[in-house]
């Protein structure tokens, strides 16, 4: 290290790392010209601390100011719990308004979406008319169908009536001869 | 220090909540070296103390623009040095740079009054930017980058400043220097 001033009184003020101040006092220990001013630096270093801090006259003091202070709204902002609460309390008013409220019914706006709903409906109506005629038309087939095996079974009845009227004839005929 | 550290960031935290007696508490531990220190820049105490308050009011005003609690100090001289040279720029007239302090009699200590006084005279003979660098870093121990963030500066510019008034102090105080070491 060489000599320097500028080493000495960041020396003297506390600027140095450990290493830093062992090399200045290394030097200074070889070297009188740099002891002598490091001499003079403490010195006037020591003169500066002497001077002692005055007494404030006054304290210095602040009351609450209505300027100052927090309006309720801030105040609430900034506490965690209190939002915390205020917010559960907003959401479950909102479940109660939305359970109890009669809510009409959606009327859709659009024009092309009225029509379009025209005709679903339309077509629906239509199916449901072509539907039942066919219920009707298939009702009637096997009414007709219905009527005309009951004839057939009536026929037939009718000719085994036949058939054991005449069997009995015959049998008493023969019984009596 | 530390634990200290952690109740100034506690009260902080309050004041900045708006409890004013959290703000009075940090003040009443930073209001004697806010005063000294610009009463010392100043020179005078019924100015440094308008000043000082004009200082914590704008601090509290301002409060919550601190991002760092741990640089409250640096931030609160900060403060105090742009009131300061406010009230030195609105009072001197281009040039003129120094005063003589009125500052209260010694009240005794290590060296005697001569002493004292020399160092006031001493002080005050200096620049305003070069007492400010003796004040910011003897009296109250900011570091050169604290020092620079203060004064809005290049630390090599603070290193500068101090160590010319360090030079001129020390060729002002050479006698009581000599005396003292007698």
């Amino acid at each position: 290290m060489s000599c320097s001033s500028d080493d000495l009184k960041a020396y003297v003020v506390g600027e140095m790392t450990r290493q830093e101040r062992g090399m200045v006092d290394d030097h200074v220990r070889g070297c009188q010209g740099c002891r002598e001013e490091l001499d003079r630096l403490n010195l006037t270093q020591a003169a500066l601390v002497s001077l002692e801090d005055e007494e404030i006259p006054r304290r210095i003091a602040f009351v609450s100011d209505r300027v100052f202070e927090p309006r309720w709204w801030q105040t609430m902002w900034r506490s965690g719990p209190v939002m915390g609460f205020a917010s559960s309390a907003l959401l479950a008013g909102a479940i109660l308004v939305h359970g109890f409220e009669a809510r009409p019914i959606a009327v859709a706006t659009d024009a092309g979406l009225t029509k379009q709903i025209s005709e679903l409906q339309a077509q629906r109506a239509a199916d449901i008319a072509k539907f039942n005629d066919q219920l009707r038309a298939t009702e009637v087939r096997f009414e007709h169908q219905r009527q005309e095996d009951l004839a057939t079974v009536q026929q037939a009845a009718e000719y085994y009536q036949k058939q054991v009227a005449r069997f009995e004839m015959a049998s008493n005929e023969a019984y009596k001869q | 220090m530390i634990f200290r550290e952690v109740e100034d960031r506690d009260l902080i935290a309050k004041a900045r909540r708006g409890h004013v007696e959290a703000y009075n508490v940090l003040v009443s531990r930073w209001e004697k070296r806010v005063f000294n220190y610009l009463l010392r820049l100043v020179g005078q105490r019924e100015d440094a103390l308008d000043l000082s308050q004009d200082v914590f009011l704008k601090a509290y005003q301002n409060l919550k623009k601190l991002d760092d609690p741990a640089k409250f100090p640096g931030w609160l001289f900060r403060i105090a040095h742009n009131e300061a040279y406010s009230l030195l720029r609105k009072n001197r007239p281009e040039g003129e740079m120094t005063v003589e302090p009125k500052m209260a009699e010694a009240s005794g200590g290590l060296f005697p009054i001569e002493s004292t006084l020399a160092v006031r005279s001493a002080l005050a003979k200096l620049s305003d930017d070069h007492r400010e660098a003796v004040l910011l870093k003897v009296y109250q121990g900011f570091k050169f980058e604290e020092m620079a963030e203060i004064l809005s500066c290049p630390v090599s510019t603070v290193k500068s400043r101090l160590y010319t008034a360090l030079d001129l102090l020390k060729q002002t105080l050479a006698p009581v220097n000599s005396g003292g070491a007698e």
